[in-house]
């Protein structure tokens, strides 16, 4: 015990000996490292000097990046959406100057530099390694490059650079599709890790721009400039070529985009167009949309405040935008129905205006006072009857509803070429516990059963849904490109997709689905029968409308009385011809009352767009 | 007048009479070297010259004050020095801006690297711990002396800042070292950090894997780092026995060699000075690394003896790295040629922890 204690204590002498021993060996350590350090020079600079000696007389070749051009993007009849045009760059190499400050004085007197591109400037010199050239401004003007070429001799280190720059000829119109190319900041930088990515300029921001920038970019390549003594280049002695970025050719079709935009008159909202046997966007619309041509060059201050009006034009309401479904959420629950085996198609329910869960008090209404009486599958999906699917809901419950949800693709990502897409909410036990951790209540079944409650859709998801059942049952996931060519020597492939996933096997079941849909906007009681007036082909389609504020205690609202923010989202789903479609479509319209008023109409004038064929005089 | 430079002399004296004056001068050679290649790559701009002889007098000065602080005023303070490097590193986090790493904080007046502060506080706060429990250290002492080490050298790393972070790495594995931990259980550690190696890959930076990737093949990044470590193994094999003269490197001077004041700046001397003036800077800084084991073992008690050991060891590390980084014979890793590249942060900390070291030597008799 007590030589235990003995041995706990410090043992300064001891210490300071065995610190001694260690000094020693560690300074042994170093002394022989730095030897071994004198060696390694030893070895370059006697043994190999000849060698290295000859290399440096020799050198005067110098690496210069090759940026390739661009990708281009077509749309799906070869039309161009984003095209490189020739510009000229203003280029600094700050160690070359002497005077830094003087120089940005004095170029300013030539050219015109605000606060952005000094700025701008001196962030990206940060962020470069040193002897690069750093752009200070960008599409040079024809008065800038004439007193450029006059001034030039007074300022070395400054290069007058031509290049190509993007242009989107469409301007908004494919703004949420397309996306912009934007200057290449710090962080993107960082991200490309790859040091000859220094040579770029521009990069992908947003939509199929940034999604695909890898590809669209190609592969920077470099020569090898032979330079005479004073640094100056005299000739190429070696190029290492770049790889052309891959032409996309997208899946849309620029007379459609027009179309759809131009069917909203002006309304907020958005719209998808798929193709029903492939997946394929034929149009794609998030309103408002914004110019990308903006973004290019660095956007200016005004632009910017601009664009964050309100009605958020650079919110992408097709993949960001999550909304509750509302009735156009019905054809997939009676399709549930039937495949669980719960319901028939001439099933009876009866509707009597409002629904109660047994023992209580609160009641689920529909929407005509006093019910729609005695209705079967065609007619509930027709006069979008809510007491049909609160009791179909309660007999099928809530697990067998999200495992037939999931199959359609509810609750996850499309898996579209377009970054940032939201899964949306498929509601379920599961999902209310890991979100409220709360349990599930039998009237959150009949609330989810309208499309109301916890769920939240893109309109994206809920035309991928609509194809389905357009194309007999199919999952195909929604794409934008089509085909691709990695250079003009090379043959355009068809981009490579998932095969599509039948998810519903019954034919029968989608029948009878569909026909209660034709209903919904032929049918004489249809809730957008007036959409269908006078169509040169069936429609299938199924209103929704998504309430705010539907009631203030007992007493109903006048939804076109309410504040503009306020008011209902207006849906409309809709495929067409009903009996061999050729096109799916999801409309929303914000703040637009109800679906049949404002979104069925919008889909109406959409639908003739590409099926009837303009009349010959004012074809172009 | 007299009475004056009379006064002026007396001061200075005693200002200065803790200062070690061989390690002064082997420290005055080596700012002067610097100067000297600063003034041939700066050619007509003296700019590169003045700012750095400002940044070495303002280190001197700080050295020459630090040297006056007994270690045992240090080791009082030296718990929250750590603390707040601790909170400075966590608010780069916050709000720290630079070229391609988080490392520097914004003071209005200059910029604070954070890194720099650990880089003396991490083995300040490793002697401070290890002078209070029984030496060698055994299981429980190493364990909180590798959580010294490791909480700020893992916030480091994910600014991300490698050279810094193996920096102050190694100065703390350094006290641990002096401290007299068992030989065996180095070889554990080592062992066990080898083996790690693999796990860790999949967690470095694209750049860092560059990095390791060109070094292991220079050729696959000829415009990036690659083509660096090809232009500095050529300027210093060019350079030959005796240089090329002063002036005449025509790697730095035609824009071959990059980062040519700072990283690379070895490069440079190379060139110009050839293989004598290579091993006349490794001569100079092999004597103050010895020169500041001396003087640490003149310690009598444990904080000051690791601390400035450890300091001393660490000082190594910069110059082996550098040297065989910029020679390809190591991966490139930020780390500069100590009191030789331009800088202005690291030059102070460095001055800063010699004015430890001389501290310590100065006080060893006042100390229990």
């Amino acid at each position: 015990m007590r030589a235990l204690r003995r041995q706990k204590l410090k043992n300064v002498h001891a210490e300071a000996d065995q610190f001694r021993r260690r000094a020693m060996l560690g300074f042994l350590g170093i002394a022989l490292a730095m030897l071994g350090l004198a060696g390694g020079y030893f070895r370059l600079q006697v043994l190999q000097h000849e060698e290295y000696q000859t290399r440096s007389e020799a050198n005067r070749i110098k690496p210069r990046p090759i940026v390739p051009a661009r990708g281009l993007i077509y749309d799906r009849n070869g039309r161009l959406l984003a095209d490189n045009v020739p510009a000229y760059r203003l280029e600094i190499v700050p160690e070359q100057v002497r005077d830094l400050e003087a120089t940005l004085t004095g170029l300013g007197q030539l050219v015109q530099l605000d606060a952005e591109d000094i700025g701008r400037f001196r962030e990206t010199r940060r962020a470069t390694r040193g002897f690069r050239p750093i752009p200070l401004k960008l599409r040079l003007d024809e008065g800038e490059l004439a007193r450029l070429a006059v001034n030039r001799h007074r300022f070395p280190g400054v290069e007058v650079v031509s290049y190509l720059t993007r242009r989107y000829p469409y301007g908004a119109l494919f703004s949420h599709i397309i996306g912009y190319v934007g200057r290449v900041d710090v962080a993107d930088l960082e991200a490309m890790g790859d040091s000859r990515n220094t040579a770029l300029t521009h990069i992908g921001k947003a939509g199929i721009e940034r999604f695909h920038e890898a590809r669209l970019r190609g592969e920077i390549g470099y020569e090898e400039i032979e330079t005479n003594v004073e640094g100056r280049a005299l000739g190429v002695v070696r190029r290492h070529d770049a790889k052309p970025g891959a032409d996309l050719f997208l899946s849309v079709d620029a007379r459609l985009q027009q179309a759809m935009t131009d069917a909203f008159q002006g309304q907020d909202g958005a719209a998808v167009a798929i193709d029903p046997a492939t997946g394929e966007i034929l149009a794609m619309v998030s309103l408002p949309g914004y110019d990308p041509n903006l973004f290019i060059n660095g956007i200016s201050h005004a632009d910017w405040q601009a664009l964050q009006a309100p009605a958020r034009p650079l919110f992408n309401r097709i993949v960001l935008g999550g909304f509750p479904p509302g009735s156009t959420i019905k054809p997939f629950m009676a399709l549930a129905g039937l495949e669980a085996g719960v319901r028939r198609p001439e099933d009876l329910t009866l509707s009597t205006g409002e629904f109660f869960l047994p023992g209580q008090k609160r009641g689920y209404r529909d929407w005509r006072a006093g019910g729609h009486g005695m209705t079967n599958l065609r007619e509930s999906l027709a006069q979008s009857v809510n007491t049909y699917y609160f009791k179909l809901a309660v007999e099928l419950g809530v697990d067998r509803m999200d495992a037939f949800f999931q199959r359609l693709g509810f609750g996850e990502p499309t898996g579209i070429d377009l970054s940032g897409e939201i899964p949306g909410v498929r509601p379920s036990r599961a999902w209310k516990r890991k979100q409220f951790n709360a349990d599930w209540y039998p009237g959150d079944t009949v609330n989810a059963a309208i499309g109301q409650g916890y769920w939240v859709t893109s309109p994206l998801q809920m035309a991928q849904a609509t194809a389905m059942l357009a194309n007999g049952g199919v999952r195909h996931r929604p794409h934008l490109v089509r085909e691709s060519q990695a250079g003009f020597d090379q043959p355009r492939r068809p981009e490579p997709q998932p095969p599509g996933v039948r998810v519903v096997p019954d034919d029968a079941n989608l029948a009878a689905v569909n026909d209660g849909l034709v209903a919904v906007v032929h049918g004489p009681t249809g809730s957008a029968r007036a959409s269908g007036v006078g169509a040169t082909y069936l429609i299938a389609g199924k209103t929704g409308t998504v309430q705010r504020t539907s009631r203030q205690g007992q007493v109903a609202v006048d939804a076109s009385k309410l504040p503009y923010h306020l008011r209902h989202q207006a849906w409309f789903i809709a495929f067409a011809p009903a009996d061999k479609p050729t096109i799916a479509l999801a409309v929303l319209v914000e703040h637009g009352g109800s679906g049949s008023r404002a979104a069925a109409p919008v889909a109406r004038r959409i639908l003739d767009a590409w099926l009837v064929p303009p009349p010959e005089d004012t074809a172009r | 007048m007299m009475a004056l430079l009379q006064w002026l002399r007396e001061t200075l004296g005693r200002l200065f009479d803790k200062v070690d004056l061989p390690l002064l001068l082997a420290l005055l050679c080596v700012m002067l070297i610097s100067l000297v290649v600063l003034a041939s790559v700066g050619g007509d701009n003296t700019r590169l010259v003045t700012s750095q002889g400002a940044r070495f007098l303002l280190g001197v000065g700080a050295m020459v004050l630090v040297s006056r602080v007994t270690p045992a005023k240090l080791r009082l303070w030296t718990p929250t020095a750590y603390g707040v490097s601790l909170v400075l590193l966590a608010l780069v986090f916050a709000f720290g801006s630079g070229r391609s790493a988080n490392l520097w904080l914004d003071l209005g007046l200059f910029y604070l690297q954070p890194g720099e502060l650990l880089k003396l506080s991490v083995p300040m706060m490793l002697a401070w711990y290890l002078h209070g429990v029984v030496l060698p250290p055994k299981w429980k002492p190493l364990a909180v002396a590798a959580a010294i080490i490791g909480l700020p050298v893992a916030m480091i790393i994910k600014q991300p800042d490698l050279g810094t972070g193996m920096l102050v790495a190694a100065s703390g594995a350094f006290a641990v070292y002096l401290a007299g931990i068992a030989w065996w259980r180095i070889g554990l550690f080592a062992g066990l950090g080898l083996a790690s190696l693999p796990a860790v890959w999949p967690f470095l930076l694209p750049h860092q894997r560059d990095r390791v990737l060109t070094f292991l093949d220079p050729e696959s990044d000829p415009l990036g780092t690659g083509w660096n470590i090809i232009q500095s193994k050529i300027a210093i094999g060019s350079g030959g026995f005796s240089g090329k003269g002063w002036g005449q490197g025509s790697q730095a001077h035609l824009d071959f060699l990059p980062e040519h004041t700072t990283d690379f700046i070895f490069s440079v001397l190379s060139e110009e000075w050839g293989w004598l003036g290579v091993v006349t800077l490794l001569a100079l800084y092999l004597f103050i690394v010895g020169r500041c084991m001396w003087l640490a073992s003149s310690a009598r008690d444990g904080y000051s003896r690791i601390l400035a050991g450890a300091l001393a060891m660490t000082f190594s590390v910069y110059v082996i790295v550098n040297g065989g980084m910029v020679a390809g014979l190591l991966p490139v890793v930020g780390v500069p040629m100590p009191l030789l590249s331009f800088g202005g942060t690291s030059a102070v900390s460095l001055l800063v922890g010699f004015g430890m070291v001389m501290s310590v030597h100065a006080h060893r008799k006042f100390v229990a």
